[in-house]
């Protein structure tokens, strides 16, 4: 649904995205990366408000820039949290409506129905200058899902959501995703990200520094060590049995004499093991837990090294 | 109906309370000038004289004061705003959506300009009938849709062009239709003085002649200034909806 061909964007000297090429298609895919990474410029480009300085962006196979084509088919949820701030929640997702080509009646009917699926029909009467962060991230979804689009680009949806929103929201994509919807979330929160999807674009100073499922990057990522922490009540005797394991690079105590932290280059091998000691030697482990099994350890890998 | 529904709802927030308010106040200051006016005055210029010159000082300065000021609310104020991304994200063909903004803050241009010309001719002329007001109703007209048109160009072309617009408004519109020889015709207040067709004014100060754009020697004729009026609104629409729509333009914070 969305494509782009060694696609580069230059403000003046500056460059915002610098020849990415990618294709995405349904289902939730994240788009992860720092502030400044290129996140927003990319939407910019994939909604048509900015054109490529070189290559290509297609989206249905259009070119999406100021393309009322693209657009009947596609919702954004901006990144930017500033509104009509006079008008009521309902009167704003209904204009939006009526741009997207419904008529008063549709568009009423529409509004009522986006409002009701973002959790706002309540409180949509209510004057947005009256709003919290997270109502106004409602009614900006409200407004992307107003044409039931085939694709919707949403850039930092989770920001001042609350826990119970941030849940509804996630649900809320995940049942989208279900119906064959293409949705692209950007965001610089990566355990937010990796609660919604494993299929990520990873954005660093412009450039895609990896795409694809995140195990499979996780994967590609074997030559640096896989840490895993181990919570026992006996960390120097889980120590010693460890540490001379061959595929065992490291181990360390934690201050708290709690658990210990050990690096692997073969983390199946070490955990078929760990199970063994465990089971059949009675080992004192509590429990254990990789910190290197989420998307920030990855982002640190690809962005730091 | 998409078109009609984008002039519609540009034109209703054109028209919000506050702002009505303000030129409402602006319209019934002019009757109040036009009454200290023919207080001060009294035994000097006859009333017609006293209104054409309110005219051309006052009224056809505020027209394009209005015009700046609408039009800046056209597009710049939405990316000033950032609001732009929600109409630029719409299945709306740009030049459809420009257009119809621009219209409609024509329209609001013209309602202003009409108040403020009534107010000038109620305080100064009262209950008794104005020859000059129609022929001023209609150039106010002419030029509320050139200044607006003109204006979102330039506000399309450059950031914070409201420094322009007022300058141009206040400057250029004052000054070149006092030059000599044929400057004059660089100017859209010399094609609105042909336009309303006002008499010679006698007996004022040439400091008041000056600020009026009178002191120069205007040739125009009516259907001149049609002609070139037109011309300008017509290739200011175009030339906006072609630009606006092969240029990007997102909130302004990201543009810089």
């Amino acid at each position: 649904m969305i494509r782009l061909e060694q696609a580069s964007k230059w403000y003046g000297q500056v460059i915002g995205v610098n020849d990415v090429t990618c294709q995405i298609g349904p289902g939730v895919t994240a788009l992860l990366g720092m502030n400044g990474a290129g996140k927003s410029t990319l939407m910019r480009l994939v909604t048509g408000q900015m054109f490529p300085t070189t290559g290509s962006v297609t989206v249905f196979g259009m070119d999406p820039f100021a393309n009322p084509q693209v657009f009947r088919r596609l919702g954004y949820c901006p990144e930017i949290d500033n509104f009509y701030e006079h008008q009521s929640g309902r009167k704003f997702v209904y204009t939006m409506a009526r741009f997207s080509g419904f008529g008063h009646r549709q568009a009423q009917t529409r509004a009522e129905e986006v409002l009701q699926q973002v959790g706002m029909l309540e409180r949509s009467d209510r004057k947005i200058a009256g709003y919290s962060k997270g109502m106004r991230q409602r009614i900006k979804l409200a407004q992307a899902m107003i044409e039931d689009p085939e694709v919707i680009l949403l850039d930092e949806p989770l920001n001042g959501l609350d826990p119970v929103g941030r849940r509804e929201f996630m649900d809320l994509l995940a049942a989208l995703a279900a119906k064959g919807k293409c949705i692209l979330v950007s965001s610089h929160i990566l355990f937010e990200v990796e609660q919604m999807t494993r299929s990520i674009l990873l954005l660093h100073r412009g450039r895609l520094l990896a795409t694809g499922d995140l195990k499979v990057i996780r994967q590609l990522l074997d030559k640096y060590p896989h840490r895993v922490r181990i919570d026992t009540s006996d960390p120097r005797e889980v120590a010693a049995r460890l540490v001379s394991l061959p595929y065992v690079i490291s181990v360390q105590f934690e201050p708290r004499g709690t658990g210990i932290e050990i690096q692997t280059r073969e983390p199946n091998q070490f955990y078929d093991y760990l199970s063994t000691l465990v089971l059949e030697e009675g080992l004192p482990i509590e429990g254990y837990a990789s910190p290197d099994n989420n998307l920030e350890s990855i982002f640190k890998y690809l962005v730091l090294t | 109906m998409m078109a009609a529904f984008i002039f519609r709802q540009a034109l209703s927030d054109f028209v919000r309370f506050r702002r009505v308010v303000v030129w409402a106040l602006v319209a019934l200051a002019l009757g109040g000038i036009a009454q200290i006016f023919i207080l001060v005055t009294e035994g000097g210029p006859s009333r017609q004289d006293l209104y054409s010159l309110m005219s051309s000082i006052i009224t056809f300065r505020l027209v394009a004061l209005a015009a700046a000021i609408f039009s800046m609310a056209v597009v710049a104020q939405e990316i000033e705003q950032k609001t732009i991304v929600y109409l630029l994200t719409r299945p709306i063909p740009r030049w459809m959506l420009l257009t119809m903004r621009t219209l409609a803050a024509t329209t609001v241009v013209i309602l202003v300009a009409w108040a403020c010309a009534l107010s000038t001719s109620v305080g100064i002329f009262g209950s008794q009938p104005n020859p000059q007001l129609p022929r001023d109703l209609v150039a106010l007209a002419m030029g509320a849709a050139a200044y607006t048109s003109l204006f979102v160009v330039v506000s399309l072309f450059i950031n914070r062009a409201m420094i322009v617009c007022l300058l141009f408004a206040f400057g250029w519109e004052t000054l070149i239709p006092n030059m000599s020889g044929q400057l004059y015709m660089l100017s859209i207040n010399s094609y609105l003085n042909a336009l309303s067709e006002r008499p010679a004014i006698k007996g004022t100060d040439d400091l008041f002649q000056a600020l009026g754009g009178l002191l120069g020697t205007n040739t125009l004729t009516t259907d001149t200034a049609w002609a070139v009026l037109i011309a300008i609104i017509a290739a200011c629409l175009g030339l906006g909806a072609l630009w606006f729509t092969r240029n990007e333009y997102i909130p302004r914070e990201d543009a810089e």
